[in-house]
């Protein structure tokens, strides 16, 4: 029996031998490499002169020249901190929505009875399915006359209204995976469904709230199309229209101070999944659920 | 009070049933799952249902985004299922992308998110850093990078020199081979479903594998017995959701042929071909009747995708 | 004033009473705040803003706002604001896109204001003319502009060959890349990217030979042949290698950042001239412009001179006196012109061009004189293209490319695009 197979079939409890411990790490570290490879591609490329970003593929910049940073903070009319912050407004704000609304719904989808259940439901699946480009003049026109235009409310005040249909989804899935007798247990106490929802299901799912966390905040920082249509005064921009506004395809660019800018932008994200992931695997710990 | 038969329970749908019969009594059966749904319900009929409408409208008119829409009837679905060659491009396109994409995607994810599962020394440093590729999202320096990668003097290619003496083509601008380098940066941003599959695992009850050791069950029966059916319903919605969001892919294909699709419409996604026609042309009507058309195609995928899973999705119920 | 999309369709989501009651809000914009929307990147959004507070200064009253996007950006996002009637004042306009704009009616005509508050007497008639579709001014000229060559001079003169220069012909020019080629540097860098999905360089070679895109009804302005026989040059050459292969070619995603050129494949790049700065930046290697080569000696030079881009205004716009005099800054008056300088062009004023001409460095000014090189020679502007003419560039590219990967001959590539053109022409 190879080590291999041995591993798999030994109880957890036991050891893995320092064979399998080295081949699964180097495994691990050559996989590694090739998802960092981008990041490192990045960073040396905010150090070099951008007439030599297009025509060489080497990692290792001719020259270290911290100017991209300073040209990138400072080149446009207000610094790039003030992209990090409305970025972080709107997707701080963002998350709190999704995680609230989503759940609501994915509540009442996964554990009440009410007519039309399953017709909401799959109605709100149909809502995935929409290419987005077709909506977005209809519900320019509906923000407009709303007066949100130039706000950054159309990017924020939807997901309070759920409309994300996969973060009900996703949260509906999890939510079956929990035991019914606890909730039915609650009922015998005496528990509201808002009791139940608070008490037992939100408790007892922090694993799949972190992901839906992680997830609504990272994509609403990458997202640029949102900010574009919507956001037209350079004081509320987002980082990522901030970004773009280096680069025009048709005249002159400043692809150094993007990649600069890039890199500090992915100091938040990392931090904020960095953080939510220990929720993610603390979940277990309080999950601790007997069946 | 009234409320508590509402729970979704064995028991409570009896009593409900029971109970059954006055106005009364069918508002408070009701109740608490609409004040549950409340503000998704506001959001639908306030925000999607409306624009959705007028894009269904709009799908059976002339619009040019300028002028006013002019109806012309079904003409539009009429020309894309008889008369348009690039419909049928973009079809195999996408078809070719989501048969290709979704399964490795999953499996790679589901690999690794085991992996990560077990206890690892530097699991978080790991797990961050695969799931970088995920972070970039769609950034143009991702675009810039993908081209030189797979260029013709490219990182793979001077690779594939060096390891096999085999000098390569321009995967990504050859039409033969372009498609496949999107595959590739899907299956690479892996990252979402598994963290999905890493919640999934997480919430799997560790005292379930301890009774299991207790009656003898190796690892590899406990992933068939415990592991596998406990995490179907997390399987299940990532590929539905991942194949959703294939068929719907767009920034790849964007960012990478700067819109075109090119080189000769080998990554000619749908949803590109349908933004061209939106927004680089002034066919909005026609993209729209495009849109609908994707919304038939996908929503028969998942109503059949939901009819499968009642025989292969266990949920706790 | 066209119809925008019925209010009613888009809120049948029960959403009405409420919007009702803003309805008004947007469109009532204040006539002293103009709006005002450009694409283009950091160097161009300073320039811009720096000629927005001098404005300010001149004419306290008028506050104009600025917003910018990139390119790829800029399209949809103006679209959106003009679909959703909010769209603004003063409206940065591509050759391409302004006759879209224009004759659906969003743009706002301007020929009353010529001589009243529009001083551009001295731009000359062709570029006053350029801005003109239909018989009506829609758009002020804000950079003189033409096709070009640019030429890596020193990769050039380093193989021994004769670099691409004025006056030169295509055959010469085909001669000399193949002559590069088996001289070349290194493997993989070729002497010149493949022009041959390039719209713009295939009018050019259309006008050499005194044809056009289009006709004056409306029509192709080229038979099959015309198009087999643009093919074909470049199937020889590409076969002899003197351009880049297929696969190389269609890494160029037609901007600055992908061309052969900046990607080190290539020592020729075919652009347009207001782009020099930009390639220039991404370029190690000093960069030259030249002409297009010619069939022949005596055949017309196939340039002409287009607006790099225009300003137009919005036909929604509460203050088009406002919005005119803006314009009137950036093109016609020193203070204005100057702080723009060449970054969106060649100024069309002579007398403008002239004044800037002194504070320039020498990228820009080597952009000035190759538009004061081309001038004696180049041709009329061309007729305006019919309606859905600008998806003929898309279907150009990519029959060049079917030639070029070998699917199919230069001949059948001829009788391709005419047939797809026709059919895309006849649309709607």
């Amino acid at each position: 029996m190879s080590d291999a197979t041995r591993d798999i079939l030994t109880p957890p409890k036991v050891q893995r031998s320092p064979l399998v411990s080295v081949l699964l790490h180097t495994a691990l570290i050559i996989c590694s490499f090739g998802m960092l490879y981008p990041i490192l591609w990045m960073i040396s490329g905010s150090f070099r002169p951008q007439e030599e970003l297009f025509g060489t593929s080497s990692l290792i910049p001719s020259a270290l020249d911290l100017g991209g940073y300073f040209r990138g903070w400072t080149g446009l009319q207000v610094t790039f901190g003030r992209f990090f912050w409305n970025s972080l407004v709107i997707s701080v704000l963002a998350t709190i929505g999704n995680v609230v609304g989503c759940s609501l719904a994915a509540f009442a989808f996964s554990r009440l009875r009410f007519g039309g259940r399953k017709f909401w439901f799959a109605l709100m699946l149909g809502t995935l399915m929409l290419p987005y480009h077709v909506v977005l003049i209809p519900q320019y026109i509906l923000f407009l006359h709303l007066g949100w235009v130039n706000t950054p409310l159309p990017l924020i005040v939807p997901k309070y209204l759920a409309t994300d249909a996969f973060f009900i989804f996703l949260m509906v899935q999890f939510f079956r995976g929990i035991p019914k007798e606890l909730d039915e247990a609650a009922v015998m106490d005496g528990c509201s469904p808002f009791r139940i929802y608070w008490k037992i299901m939100l408790p007892l799912s922090l694993p799949v709230l972190a992901t839906a966390a992680i997830f609504s905040f990272i994509w609403t920082w990458d997202d640029f199309f949102g900010p574009l249509i919507y956001l037209s005064d350079i004081d509320t921009y987002t980082v990522q229209l901030g970004l773009r506004s280096f680069v025009d395809s048709t005249g002159s660019s400043d692809w150094t101070a993007l990649f600069a800018m890039s890199n500090l932008s992915l100091i938040p994200v990392f931090l904020f999944f960095l953080f939510f992931q220990r929720l993610l695997i603390e979940g277990i710990a309080t999950t601790g659920m007997k069946r | 009070m009234a409320l508590h038969s509402e729970i979704l329970s064995k028991e409570g749908r009896a009593s409900a049933l029971r109970s059954r019969g006055t106005f009364r009594r069918i508002l408070e059966r009701n109740a608490a799952g609409y004040i549950f749904l409340l503000p998704w319900l506001l959001g639908f009929f306030g925000l999607t249902l409306g624009p959705a409408l007028a894009s269904l409208y709009l799908s059976f008119t002339n619009y040019d985004l300028l002028q006013s829409p002019d109806w012309v009837g079904a003409a539009n679905y009429v020309r894309i299922l008889s008369d348009d060659p690039k419909f049928g491009a973009a079809m195999r396109v996408t078809f070719t992308y989501v048969v290709l994409s979704v399964p490795l995607k999953l499996a790679f994810a589901l690999a690794v998110a085991m992996a990560f599962n077990r206890g690892i020394k530097g699991l978080t440093l790991y797990r961050a850093i695969f799931y970088l590729p995920s972070l970039l999202g769609s950034s143009v320096a991702i675009a810039v990078l993908w081209r030189q990668l797979f260029a013709s003097d490219g990182l793979v290619n001077m690779a594939l020199w060096q390891i096999f003496g085999f000098e390569g083509p321009s995967w990504i601008s050859n039409p033969d081979y372009a498609l496949y380098t999107l595959v590739l940066l899907s299956v690479w941003q892996f990252g979402s479903p598994m963290i999905i599959f890493l919640a999934g695992l997480r919430q799997i009850p560790t005292d379930m594998y301890e009774a299991a050791e207790m009656d003898g069950a190796g690892k590899a029966r406990q992933f068939f017995k415990i592991t596998l059916p406990l995490l179907t319903p997390v399987i299940f919605f990532n590929a539905v959701i991942q194949t959703i969001e294939a068929f719907k892919a767009f920034t790849p294909a964007f960012i990478i042929s700067e819109g075109t699709g090119g080189p000769i419409n080998s990554t000619l996604f749908y949803t590109l071909y349908l933004y061209q026609e939106a927004f680089g042309f002034f066919r909005m009507g026609y993209a729209s009747a495009l849109a609908w058309i994707l919304v038939i195609i996908i929503s028969l995928f998942t109503a059949f995708s939901f009819l499968g899973a009642r025989y292969w999705v266990h949920y706790d119920e | 004033m066209p119809m925008m999309l019925d209010r009613r369709s888009v809120l049948c989501g029960g959403l009405s009473a409420l919007s009702l009651a803003a309805l008004n809000a947007p469109a009532l914009a204040q006539a002293t705040r103009l709006r005002m929307i450009w694409w283009g990147s950091q160097e161009r959004a300073d320039r811009t803003n720096k000629a927005i507070a001098a404005f300010k200064t001149a004419k306290p009253d008028i506050t104009i706002a600025g917003e910018f996007a990139g390119w790829s950006d800029y399209w949809p996002r103006l679209a959106t604001q003009v679909a959703g009637r909010n769209a603004p004042d003063i409206i940065q306009m591509d050759y391409r896109y302004i006759f879209e704009y224009a004759r659906r009616g969003a743009l706002a005509p301007l020929d009353d204001y010529l001589g009243k508050g529009l001083t551009i007497d001295d731009f000359g008639k062709p570029n006053i003319e350029s801005g003109r579709i239909d018989g009506k001014l829609f758009g002020i000229n804000l950079g003189v502009n033409s096709s070009v060559v640019l030429y890596d001079k020193a990769a050039w003169e380093k193989t021994g060959v004769t670099p691409p220069s004025m006056g030169q012909t295509w055959e010469e020019f085909a001669e000399n890349t193949i002559a590069f080629g088996k001289k070349k540097p290194k493997p993989g860098y070729f002497a010149t990217a493949d022009a041959s999905g390039l719209e713009p360089s295939f009018e050019n070679y259309l006008r050499q030979n005194n044809k056009a895109l289009f006709s004056a009804d409306g029509q192709l302005g080229y038979e099959p042949a015309d198009v087999a026989a643009w093919f074909k040059m470049w199937q020889d050459i590409r076969k002899s290698g003197g351009c880049v292969p297929a696969d190389v070619q269609a890494l160029d995603q037609q901007n600055i950042e992908s061309n052969a050129l900046t990607t080190g494949k290539a020592a020729t790049a075919f652009a347009h001239s207001n782009q020099f700065v930009g390639y220039q930046a991404l370029n190690k290697s000093k960069l030259s412009l030249t002409a297009y080569p010619r069939v022949g000696k005596s055949s017309p030079s196939g340039h002409y001179l287009k607006p790099s881009m225009l300003m137009s205004v919005s036909a929604t716009s509460t203050n088009p006196k406002g919005a005119v005099d803006f314009i009137n800054f950036l093109v016609a008056k020193p203070e204005g012109v100057d702080l723009l300088g060449v970054e969106r062009g060649v100024p069309a004023s002579t007398a403008m061009r002239d004044q800037l001409t002194t504070k320039l460095d020498d990228v820009s000014k080597a952009m000035v004189e190759y538009i004061a090189a081309i001038t004696p020679e180049v041709g009329p502007l061309p007729i305006n293209p019919p309606q859905g003419a600008g998806e003929l560039a898309f279907v150009l590219t990519r029959v060049s490319q079917e030639v070029a990967f070998g699917r199919i001959t230069p001949e059948e590539g001829g009788e391709r695009m005419v047939t797809e053109a026709k059919r895309t022409l006849a649309r709607k």
